[in-house]
């Protein structure tokens, strides 16, 4: 049996994100492919958000743009008071560093580390000395239940396991937002409960969780839906999130 | 757990590298057979020219540092050079009486001819002994003493007297049993000669494994009687101080060409050299060696680099996913740089210390079955360590760099 929350009217105040007419445009030498363009979008501290849309829609590519990892061709975006858009490589990995928390459809672990040092990875690259590394990623990994999986590697994890190890790792720096990427679509439906229970609980907590996704089923435990078609976005609407009645968790 | 701009540290780095290179351990290997190579042939080649070393200045300073030598030949290095001073006047006993009348830096002037002969006492026969001859002022250079007796006189020198010093293995073949002692006042057969035994030398020890204790020195005339007088002499002369060798030298060449009658644009038509000539000559040949090792040396770790790059480079294909992985998460490009540059560092060292292991091991075998001493140059090692981890860093930049170049996108979505 489950519930669901009332519809949850739209947050006022600065918004962590804000995009401005964000556009982005590939260059496959003779035709320009307009992946996104031009977007407006807000979002606030503490929004769980699923973005939709059908494969070629654009966002994949706010994905991107979202986390960092691309630029875009025109356009501005704010993410934390930092304007994304003007920043060097390297300050773009800082920002992932500290701002953004991923979640990968294929867990992206690195198959010869252990969960422990799998969620230390980018406290290393934080510059965050041993002692306190190792303390922070075992609260992490404490978080998602799998302190005692710590030295386990990750041939030797299911794959729901995994994933909640790559959310350790995406929540170890305290990121303002938690960006998934089609985070069950490698798992089967029992233990794609377990994963969004956990992107849940986390969002009670206080975390703003963006999820791409384009199982609608997974769409309804968000707050507000975005749709994207053809570089657009064709609706953006709140919604009574769906709940889980149960702790069917594994604390 | 320093590094630039924080990341993977120091030694995670080279665990990580490590790791990889347990993992693939034949691949490794290979990998780093040019540096194994390389520094094993450095290791061996040095540790070799200082056991070398050792003995040839054992050699030169035994004889002491401050006498040197007049002899018909200069030290040449071609056939026609050397035919060419054939022709030049032989040194006599009367050029060293000329020598010790006129000279005035000298404290002594020694005639010497070396050859070679059979000893002879009762039953006892030993071949291939060296027969020495010297004139009596050999006595008043010899620094390595006499175990028993005397050395020879001027009367004895001079009225070619047969009397002989022997060698303490020569004594010992030839009184087996007898102390040195009771060797005085035999009488032996040197050469078909009968000699009387006045001393028993001390031992000289040996230089490459070849005894210098199977010797017998006689009067210089009594040399000339044995092999004829028609080979030309040499001289050994003692400067009088250690701080006029120098000046001994530039009157023995002055008093040379007087003695020849050699006008001023004349070469000299003998030679002179002491024991810093030899080992300036010995240094020329070693540093000749040393320059063709650098060359062999070069080209294997260059062959060496080339291959560690190749690795790397397939190495960063190989875990194109976990630089995006890494760069997802934060790392930059200096951060990921750094780490493969590590662990191309850390190959290549892991190939050096293969190496200076088989070269030291090499070493110690040649040791073992030659007479060539061990004598293992920290600097060697040092320097080996050194080169490796330049050729790691010159070799992994490129990969390194190709791997913090990856566009994150694209390195997490690479199969």
């Amino acid at each position: 049996m489950n519930e669901t929350t009332a519809v949850p009217t739209a947050p006022s105040g600065e918004p962590i994100i804000k995009i401005r007419d964000l556009k982005k445009i590939y260059d496959m030498g003779r035709v320009k492919v307009e992946a996104l363009a031009g977007i407006d979008l807000d979002i606030h501290r503490n929004e769980f958000i699923a973005i939709m849309g059908p494969s070629g829609s654009g966002k994949s590519t706010l994905m991107n743009l979202l986390g960092c990892l691309d630029t875009p061709t025109e356009g501005n975006y704010t993410l934390s008071s930092h304007e994304v858009s003007a920043l060097d490589d390297n300050e773009l990995a800082e920002v992932r560093n500290r701002e953004i928390g991923f979640v990968f459809q294929t867990f992206n672990l690195l198959p010869r580390a252990t969960s422990l040092h799998n969620v230390e990875l980018p406290l290393i690259y934080a510059g965050v000395s041993g002692r306190e590394r190792k303390k922070r990623a075992l609260e992490a990994l404490d978080i998602v239940g799998l302190a005692e999986r710590s030295d386990h590697r990750p041939n030797e994890l299911s794959g729901g396991q995994r994933q909640r190890v790559a959310i350790a790792r995406a929540l170890v720096n305290k990121p303002a937002i938690l960006l998934a990427d089609e985070p069950t679509g490698n798992l089967d439906s029992k233990t794609s409960l377990e994963v969004m229970d956990l992107f849940i609980r986390l969002h009670d907590q206080g975390q703003t969780v963006i999820i791409v996704t384009h199982e609608p089923d997974i769409a309804e435990y968000a707050h507000r839906v975005v749709t994207f078609l053809d570089g657009r976005i064709k609706s953006d609407v709140r919604q009574a999130a769906k709940r889980l009645d149960t702790e069917a968790v594994p604390g | 757990m320093a590094g630039p701009g924080r990341g993977v540290g120091l030694a995670e780095g080279v665990f990580i590298a490590l790791d990889a290179i347990w993992a693939n351990k034949l691949r490794s290997f290979l990998t780093v057979l040019g540096n194994v190579i390389a520094i094993s042939s450095i290791i061996l080649v040095v540790t070799i020219i200082q056991g070398v070393n050792a003995e040839v200045t054992k050699i030169f300073t035994a004889e002491g540092a401050d006498i040197f030598t007049v002899r018909r030949e200069s030290l040449v290095f071609s056939q026609e050079e050397a035919m060419a001073m054939r022709s030049r006047p032989r040194l006599t006993r009367e050029d060293a009486r000329f020598l010790r009348e006129t000279g005035t830096a000298f404290e002594a002037v020694v005639e010497s001819a070396d050859g070679s002969g059979r000893v002879e006492y009762g039953n006892e026969s030993l071949g291939g002994v060296a027969i020495e001859g010297r004139s009596w002022e050999w006595g008043l250079i010899d620094g390595n003493g006499l175990e028993a007796g005397r050395y020879f006189s001027p009367l004895e020198t001079n009225r070619a007297r047969p009397v002989a010093l022997i060698g303490i293995d020569v004594a010992s073949e030839l009184f087996p049993g007898a102390d040195p002692e009771s060797a005085i006042g035999r009488r032996i057969r040197v050469h078909s000669l009968h000699y009387e035994v006045v001393g028993v030398m001390k031992t000289r020890g040996s230089s490459f494994g070849f005894s210098r204790d199977e010797v017998v020195v006689v009067p210089i005339r009594m040399f000339q009687r044995m092999f004829g007088s028609r080979n030309s002499l040499s001289f050994s002369i003692k400067p009088r101080g250690p701080e006029f060798v120098q000046p001994a030298m530039d009157e023995a060449r002055t008093l040379m060409r007087i003695r020849h009658r050699l006008r001023p644009a004349d070469e000299d038509d003998f030679g002179i050299s002491d024991s810093s000539t030899f080992l300036d000559l010995y240094n020329q040949f070693t540093a000749g060696i040393f320059g063709a090792l650098v060359g062999i040396v070069a080209m294997a770790l260059v062959v060496g680099g080339i291959v560690i790059m190749n690795i790397m480079l397939m190495v960063v294909t190989e875990r194109t996913r976990e630089v995006g992985i890494r760069k997802a998460v934060g790392a930059t490009y200096n951060q990921v740089l750094w780490q493969f540059l590590v662990e191309a560092v850390t190959l290549s060292v892991f190939g050096g210390a293969v190496g200076i292991t088989l070269g030291y091991l090499a070493a110690a075998a040649i040791a073992a079955f030659t007479p060539l001493p061990f004598v293992l140059a920290t600097w060697s090692i040092v320097a080996a360590l050194v080169t490796v981890i330049g050729v790691g860093v010159v070799f992994g930049i490129y990969p390194a760099s190709r791997a913090a170049k990856l566009d994150p996108i694209t390195a997490l979505g690479y199969e």
